[in-house]
């Protein structure tokens, strides 16, 4: 911030580490280097990243434009000292690769990879004169440090509020039975469930297997962090008046935990049918559709 | 007012008319007119009037003759308002539909008439004169306040008891009946007034069940006091009255916006323990009501004078069955319900009071 | 059956009877209900029965074992009964209650109980044949 050399046209270029006199000219050189071998160190580190097997929800293209925009941009703020226009890009980033299932981890691996790939392309440079080189890594080290944390938490805070935001607008749904093809309903339930919630759920649930024609639903309580014994009541309830209306149910996603309190509180949990996982309650749905379908086809026949 | 011109001796066509009856002419012919102007019919219906307070003349107590003649006037124009309804309603009709005057339907004036008299002889005399100058000779409460040295708001209280009391005596009267018991004026009187406290002091509800007498004369004071609606009674005897019972509880439970989920429970708890009623009792009633306190909900009381529970504990208990496979009814209509009470006395009947919230929000 | 609007109406539809509740019931019509049904099962010989309760706007529990009993005297007879039709509010209630179909089965609708009777009463050599019959 205090001492401005006149060569730069920076203009809030935030405080500098080491603002030692020679050292005020290390950091354009340095961005000045990485701007002249790009296509190259781009290129190593988009090697990099693939053998990392990092970002594979992407395509090709889509991986080259990114990178390029990762690259220049971490340049910058080399150059500029300013992580303003980065935490921006990463926050955009963020929002395009979230719903790919891109994972924080992912995204920390390739900034890293990326400092990784300049770090040895100035110790390249720099191998000759060890004591530019220490100077040199000295200035960069901060800056990539500080790069590779906003970026993180960029995602991580994009991530965050992609998740509120989907809460939020399953919350609001009015109905979250979720028709997943004909005569198949998903109820997934996330977040607490209070009584009066889970009144609700039962609600929509038997109004939805009526307008649907559900023949299966699946009930998804894997997002469920507790099950008390009025919501388990309700469960219960639920799974019977769904049955009485001609509806098979299926439970998936019970924890162990939510197995042993369904238990301690007399839930016959043998009267259930109960699977695993969502993708186990799928298949086990489309096996009692299907053997409807395949039964329907003997009617018909000779 | 074309009516005045035509001289009172007009009836004189009834020959001799003894004198106090043609005293009341002018005040019949006023009430006629305040009510029907100049109607073509205003002095038919003082003609008619006066017919019917001659021929009552020798049983109404001399005192009386006047208020006698006023109720008398009011239900000859009341029936000529019904008469032109009827005519209106049937207009398009070719054949004329209006009933001939049966002469059922004279006997039946004439008892009513008396009935009314025999009430008003009832009363004390204080009750009596002031009842007669507030609402025949028209006194307003202010006056009637001065004239006893007493508040508005008190003579009104009074003017409210004297007539509630007249028309259990009325009743009673024209039942030709006797109260069988000492309750049975209380239970009466608390009914008429429409004071609920004073009822549920006197347990009107299970006195009605218990006295046929009482049950029959509550009828027409409860229908005065239906006006209330926020209140359904549905008296139990039969199968059919379950389903009466319940669907009552449902429409009333409605306008409080309960949701549908909540209706088909309450009307399924209802119609547990109305059918409760049916089986083991026989008879009883259905009361469903809106409250408004502690929440807003609907109460549901079932009153029967069946045998009672000995052991409301084990009723209450899951799998209690006296009738094979209907153990669920109160269990079952507790697990419905919100709140739940069973007072029952063996030898004289069982109380079910169950309450739903209203869920709000 | 009965005088006035018909409160329930038993059709025949080959080897399946088709009951239908039109209106509320009172315990006395709900037994005549039975009487009438089983009568017609034995008249008819049916194999599958489906009641259609979807008029109801409650099912207590005197309602509900009366369809049970319906539906164990059916068997007794050599029919398979289902029941079609409970509201969503009504189903609710019968959970709280305390009630259910016990054994007897349920489906959606009339299509639903259709297709059932055709799936389960197949299995029956009885049936077979006639469901061969029906098929020709």
């Amino acid at each position: 911030m205090q001492q401005q050399d006149g060569t730069d046209t920076r203009d809030d270029a935030p405080e500098r580490q080491d603002p030692g006199e020679q050292e005020e000219q290390l950091l354009p050189q340095l961005v000045a280097h990485l701007r002249e071998h790009r296509t190259r160190l781009r290129q190593e580190w988009s090697n990099r990243i693939q053998a990392a097997h990092l970002l594979e929800a992407m395509t090709p293209q889509e991986m080259a434009a990114e990178t390029t925009s990762v690259y220049d941009n971490y340049v910058e703020v080399l150059e500029t000292g300013s992580v303003e226009a980065l935490q921006h890009y990463a926050r955009d980033l963020s929002e395009r690769i979230i719903p790919r299932g891109v994972e924080t981890h992912e995204v920390v691996g390739i900034v890293l990879l990326l400092r990784d790939v300049l770090a040895r392309s100035l110790f390249e440079k720099y191998q000759q004169e060890l004591g530019l080189l220490n100077r040199v890594l000295d200035a960069y080290e901060p800056a990539a440090n500080r790069i590779a944390n906003t970026v993180a938490v960029s995602f991580v805070e994009e991530r965050e509020r992609v998740i509120r935001q989907q809460q939020d607008a399953i919350r609001e749904l009015s109905t979250p039975v979720l028709p997943v093809r004909e005569r198949l309903l998903i109820l997934p339930i996330i977040g607490v469930l209070d009584s009066e919630r889970a009144r609700q759920l039962t609600e929509q649930l038997l109004t939805g297997i009526r307008t649907h024609r559900a023949k299966v639903v699946v009930i998804d309580i894997t997002g469920a962090p507790d099950v008390d014994q009025t919501v388990a009541n309700h469960l219960v309830q639920t799974v019977d008046a769904s049955r009485l209306m001609g509806a098979s149910v299926i439970i998936t996603g019970l924890s162990p935990k939510i197995a042993q309190t369904l238990v301690t509180i007399g839930v016959d949990l043998s009267k259930m049918n109960t699977i695993g996982d969502l993708q186990g309650g799928l298949e086990e749905a489309e096996r009692l559709l299907g053997y409807a379908v395949t039964r329907e086809e003997g009617a018909n026949g000779p | 007012m074309p009516v005045s011109a035509s001289p009172p001796a007009d009836a004189g066509r009834q020959s001799e008319p003894p004198a106090d009856v043609a005293a009341l002419i002018p005040l019949v012919r006023r009430i006629v007119e305040a009510r029907v102007g100049n109607h073509p019919a205003a002095d038919d219906l003082v003609q008619e009037t006066l017919v019917r307070v001659l021929a009552a003349a020798s049983r109404v107590e001399p005192g009386l003759l006047e208020p006698y003649a006023i109720v008398t006037a009011r239900n000859v124009i009341a029936s000529l308002w019904r008469q032109a309804d009827r005519q209106r309603r049937n207009q398009h009709r070719v054949v004329d539909l209006r009933p001939a005057e049966e002469p059922d339907e004279q006997v039946l004036a004439v008892e009513e008439q008396s009935a009314v008299a025999q009430a008003l002889a009832r009363l004390s005399d204080r009750e009596r004169e002031a009842l007669v100058a507030h609402e025949v000779a028209g006194e307003d409460t202010h006056a009637l306040a001065s004239q006893t040295g007493s508040t508005p708001g008190a003579v009104a209280a009074q003017l409210n008891r004297s007539r509630a009391r007249m028309r259990v005596e009325y009743l009673l009267a024209l039942e030709n009946a006797d109260p069988p018991t000492e309750r049975c004026r209380p239970v009466l009187l608390a009914l008429s007034s429409g004071d609920r406290r004073r009822q549920r002091e006197v347990d009107a509800a299970r006195h009605v069940l218990e006295c046929d007498l009482c049950a029959r004369l509550s009828q027409p004071l409860m229908e005065r006091g239906q006006q209330r609606d926020d209140e359904v009674h549905i008296s139990v005897t039969s199968d059919a009255d379950v389903v009466a019972a319940r669907q009552g509880a449902r429409e009333l439970a409605s306008r409080l916006g309960f949701r549908a989920t909540d209706l088909t429970i309450l009307a399924t708890a209802v119609s547990e323990v109305t059918r409760n009623i049916v089986r083991f009792a026989g008879s009883g009633e259905v009361v469903v009501e809106l409250v408004e306190r502690p929440r807003r909900g609907v109460r549901v009381t079932a009153r029967d004078t069946g045998p009672g529970i000995h052991d409301v504990e084990q009723a209450l208990a899951d799998g209690y069955s006296t009738n094979a496979g209907l153990g669920l009814g109160l269990p079952g209509a507790r697990r419905l319900m919100d709140e739940f009470a069973v007072v029952s006395e063996p030898g004289h009947g069982t109380t079910v009071t169950m309450t739903k919230w209203l869920q709000e929000g | 059956m009965t005088p006035g609007p018909a409160l329930v109406s038993i059709l025949r539809q080959g080897a399946y009877l088709i009951a239908s509740v039109h209106t509320a019931l009172d315990d006395s019509q709900m037994v005549r209900f039975q009487d009438d049904l089983i009568g017609e099962i034995g008249r008819a010989r049916s194999r599958g029965v489906i009641i259609d309760v979807a008029a109801l706007d409650v099912l207590d529990s005197f309602g509900s074992n009366t369809l049970r009993s319906i539906a164990e005297m059916a068997r007794l007879r050599g029919a398979v009964t289902v029941i079609v039709g409970i509201q969503p509010d009504v189903a609710l209630a019968m959970v709280k209650l305390g009630m259910g179909t016990g054994s007897v089965p349920t489906a959606l609708d009339l299509e639903e109980g259709l297709e059932y009777l055709d799936r389960h009463v197949q299995h029956s050599p009885a049936a077979s044949a006639r469901g061969g019959e029906r098929s020709r």
